[in-house]
């Protein structure tokens, strides 16, 4: 039985790239993590002239998969897990398509990395405030404590959950301990209510406004009131019913039934698969111009002022 | 122990929405504090999620393999990743005067990879959305005008029509035919997406009544599409506010009581 | 009349929306035709389908997105569906959704109907940090863009994902039979443009999404969508009544120009819906007073200045 996992090891395929955990990958890990930094020595002493191109030359590598990928020929119904390709083209579409997932995986990694400038930033203002005893320091504190409270005890009760629990016991609650009542005291107690109490403010401010600001004053500010108003009158079912019976009986008893046409929730279908869609879709078609024309010149380097 | 916990928990979220609210009030300390503790709590809890739901299980664990166990054989690991921690790290030298170019780098590489994207989001989105605006505006009958009803007067109720023929028959005549009120329907789809899109043309000078015209036009349908968007985010805030009201009066009331 | 104090218009609404909550009841609706849409596409699968839910809301928006998580998972475990589930929006939304997912189990556990297991009828994948890479990954290569996730077991251990019955057979995501997306941002353009010619989608978005969904849904790009507190209404009333299926008085309670679409017998139909969907009625009565109110207050204010209106 003890040479179960061993003869399990042995059926693993390794490759230059992948090893099983040993000294032999650790090594290599120490390597990987070498070449990161001799890469990034190099970089630093690149001309300063020449920094653009670095630039322009890692954006334009990091798109050029996607892009390859969608426009190199591949068989329309290929199915990259079981099927081989049967010539050179075929080889490069297969290739590009095993290509999109490690390079999704990077920009998660990197992205990653990237949120670590902003808590960065957020502690060394908030530091800063305290040291020097700006004004309100003390919410700062406050700030800093939960802060640091929410990460030490959330990554402690992920480790219990992942390396100590491991018959899932700590999904009930009656075996948690302290660590994980904090955890959720902190997340589903408070943190998850002020994020829903935060949001939910904004009705209160679009009421006042509705009442101060929202004046017939042109034809333009009319018709998105009347939009706005059918839209509303439609979201009201009682109200839509009680009309639409009315309706009803009105086209029941002069046998025409043209006048079900003037339901609130018929005449909003129509207003909405009409007008409002289209229109939606015109603002959205201007915007998505827009995001093509800024990606291919951030892609190519275009872009002055963009990443360079 | 549970109910108390409970009760507790319950209690301090009520507090806090409070606490937020009170900025409805007026501007107070209150309200900063409760502030404060949140950005607290959403930058922490950022922290823990990106570890334990991004960096552990693409980075580390692809990168660290997994030794082979009674269960399931080893899981080889790419030592290649290790090579990212720097290059993700070259982030930070947005703080360094002299190296702070290189934080680019990895912006760049995520732009990039946005960036590459965009021609096969942009023909994705639009090439059926294109096709579905595309309309037919020439109605093939004249008689009648509008679409038959398929609904009839029965005993002062308006009914489905009963009759299995007769039932067949008009919805074989609608299938069959574009009718002038449709026709009409769709022209006023496919001008008011072309002159709402109009709108965006800042290229060249528009001149002349009809140009102008259309424009104009276009603007007043732009309305009818904010129209629809603020009618919907209003039925958005006001779940939200609903949804903190019945926690405050139902659920907080409830568990009170129950703790109790 | 233009000076009425703005606390004063909050404390009326909080007044309204707290009395609307203490009188829940079942209002005679026409659900929105997308809103069908949705129900008959989810309805219509076969029993035991494989579905992707990515689940893309947090409790910021619990007003509409928690109603719309409940009704999807009801009707999944309803129609015994197996169903993965990830966020590629907010990294505390599948703690979020993991609680949700608890409750409707306990809750379906108590009326005495299946019980929903981890590994064994879902599969939880935790969060992906960038919608736009991973949902470009899943159409290109599902087995690649989900490598390495380990799913816990109903006896506490941890199996690779696609060892599970939820994923035994799936290779790619075209062997998927659906990908629903709940959201409350822009996540659901992101997955139609990679996926949606992959799958079908159907969608559960909020009111603020929803206006931007909705071409989607005209061009067919998405299945059906059901938007905002109405829409959570909508799915619930259909749960309950079906599509040309219960009858009152003789009519059917929801019609359409399409089949019948059954009810769904068992477990919980109306829920949070019914208990808030009154009281939007109040707040939206409320919004419309105040716009006329505020106009015949201007109005009336030009014309004591002799301005002509």
């Amino acid at each position: 039985m003890n040479l179960f996992p061993s003869m399990m090891a042995q059926v693993v395929e390794e490759s230059f790239f992948k090893k099983v955990p040993g000294p032999g990958l650790y090594g290599l890990l120490a390597l990987g993590l070498i070449l990161g930094i001799v890469l990034c020595l190099a970089l630093s002493r690149v001309p300063s002239n020449m920094r653009r191109w670095v630039i322009v030359g890692f954006t334009f590598l990091a798109g050029l998969p996607y892009v390859a990928a969608y426009l190199w020929p591949t068989p329309v119904a290929a199915d990259f897990q079981t099927e081989i390709p049967r010539n050179g083209v075929e080889k490069v579409g297969f290739f590009l398509n095993q290509a999109m997932d490690p390079v999704g995986t990077i920009t998660n990694i990197i992205q990653g990395f990237l949120l670590g400038v902003g808590f960065y930033s957020l502690v060394r203002i908030h530091y800063t405030k305290v040291k020097r005893r700006q004004e309100n320091w003390g919410f700062s504190i406050v700030l800093l404590t939960c802060f640091v409270l929410m990460a030490v005890i959330g990554l402690w009760d992920w480790q219990m959950r992942t390396f100590v629990d491991t018959t899932g016991a700590l999904n009930v609650r009656d075996n948690w301990t302290a660590v994980n009542y904090i955890q959720d005291f902190l997340f589903e107690g408070i943190y998850q209510q002020m994020d829903s109490a935060m949001f939910s403010m904004i009705a209160f401010f679009i009421l006042s406004a509705a009442y101060r600001a929202f004046r017939i004053r042109s034809v333009e500010a009319t018709v998105m009131m009347a939009s706005a108003l059918i839209l509303m009158l439609n979201l009201m079912g009682a109200l839509t019913f009680a009309q639409g019976n009315a309706i009803e009986s009105l086209a029941a008893n002069s046998n025409n039934m043209f006048l079900m046409n003037f339901k609130i929730n018929t005449f909003a279908d129509w207003l909405r698969s009409t007008m409002q869609i289209p229109a939606i879709r015109a603002i959205d078609f201007g915007v998505g111009l827009g995001a093509l024309a800024m990606g291919l010149r951030l892609w190519l380097g275009l872009e002055k002022g963009g990443v360079t | 122990m549970n109910l108390n916990y409970d009760v507790i928990k319950i209690t301090a979220g009520v507090i806090a929405t409070i606490g937020l609210y009170s900025i409805l009030y007026k501007e107070n300390r209150f309200y900063r504090l409760f502030e404060h503790i949140f950005l607290g709590l959403a930058a922490g809890y950022t922290i823990v999620a990106t570890w334990k739901d991004t960096l552990y299980p693409q980075w580390w664990q692809k990168m660290m393999g997994q030794a082979a166990t009674a269960d399931a054989p080893a899981v080889p690991g790419y030592w290649i990743y290790a090579a990212l921690l720097p290059i993700g790290l070259l982030a930070y030298l947005v703080f360094n005067k002299k190296h702070n170019w290189m934080s680019k780098i990895p912006i760049g590489v995520i732009l990039g990879l946005w960036s590459g994207q965009q021609i096969q989001v942009w023909w994705n989105t639009w090439g059926p959305q294109i096709f579905s605006s595309m309309q037919p505006i020439i109605p093939t009958t004249f008689s009648p005008l509008n679409v038959p009803s398929t609904m009839e007067a029965v005993g002062g109720k308006v009914l489905p029509i009963a009759d299995p023929d007769r039932a067949a028959a008009v919805q074989q005549q609608i299938t069959n035919n574009l009718f002038v009120t449709q026709a009409l329907t769709n022209f006023i789809f496919v001008i008011t997406f072309i002159s709402a899109f109009s709108y965006f043309i800042f290229s060249f000078e528009l001149k002349g009544k009809l140009m102008t015209g259309v424009n104009k036009f276009g603007r007043w349908m732009l309305m009818i599409g904010f129209g629809a968007i603020f009618g919907s985010t209003v039925m958005a805030r006001f779940a939200l506010v609903i949804d903190r009201m019945a926690y405050i009066v139902i659920e907080w009331v409830q568990a009170l009581t129950r703790g109790a | 009349m233009q000076k009425v104090d703005r606390r004063v218009l909050y404390g009326i609404l909080v007044v309204c929306v707290c009395v609307g909550l203490f009188f829940p009841s079942t209002i005679r609706t026409d659900p929105d035709p997308s809103s069908k849409s949705f129900y008959a596409a989810v309805k219509s699968l076969p029993q035991g389908s494989t579905i992707i839910v990515q689940t893309d809301w947090t409790n910021s928006t619990r007003g509409e997105s928690l109603g719309h998580f409940e009704n999807l998972m009801r009707l999944l475990m309803d129609g015994e569906h197996k169903f993965i589930f990830y966020s590629a929006a907010d990294p505390a939304a599948p703690q979020v959704a993991r609680t949700v997912i608890a409750r409707i189990v306990a809750e379906r556990k108590e009326q005495g109907l299946k019980e929903y297991k981890i590994g064994e009828d879902y599969v939880d994948l935790g969060f992906f940090p960038n919608a736009e890479a991973t949902n470009t990954s899943m159409g290109a290569n599902l087995k690649a863009a989900w490598a390495g996730r380990k799913s816990k077991t109903p006896d506490g251990k941890e199996i690779d994902i696609f060892k599970t019955p939820v994923l035994a057979k799936v290779n790619k995501i075209e062997d998927c039979q659906m990908m629903v997306v709940i959201t409350a941002s822009q996540s659901i353009d992101i997955a139609v443009q990679r996926l949606a010619q992959k799958i079908d989608i159907t969608a559960l978005v909020t009111g603020v999404v929803g206006p931007t969904v909705l071409p989607f849904y005209q061009s067919q790009q998405i299945k059906g969508v059901a938007v905002g507190l109405k829409g959570v209404y909508d799915i619930e009333y259909l749960m309950e009544y079906g599509i040309n299926d219960a009858e009152i008085e003789g009519r059917k309670y929801v019609t359409w120009d399409g089949p019948k679409v059954d009810k769904v017998e068992q477990g919980t139909r109306f829920s949070r819906g019914r208990q808030y969907y009154g009281t939007l009625h109040v707040a939206l009565a409320l919004l419309i007073l105040a716009v006329v109110m505020g106009n015949v207050a201007m109005f009336a204010a030009r014309r004591r200045k002799g301005e002509q209106v």
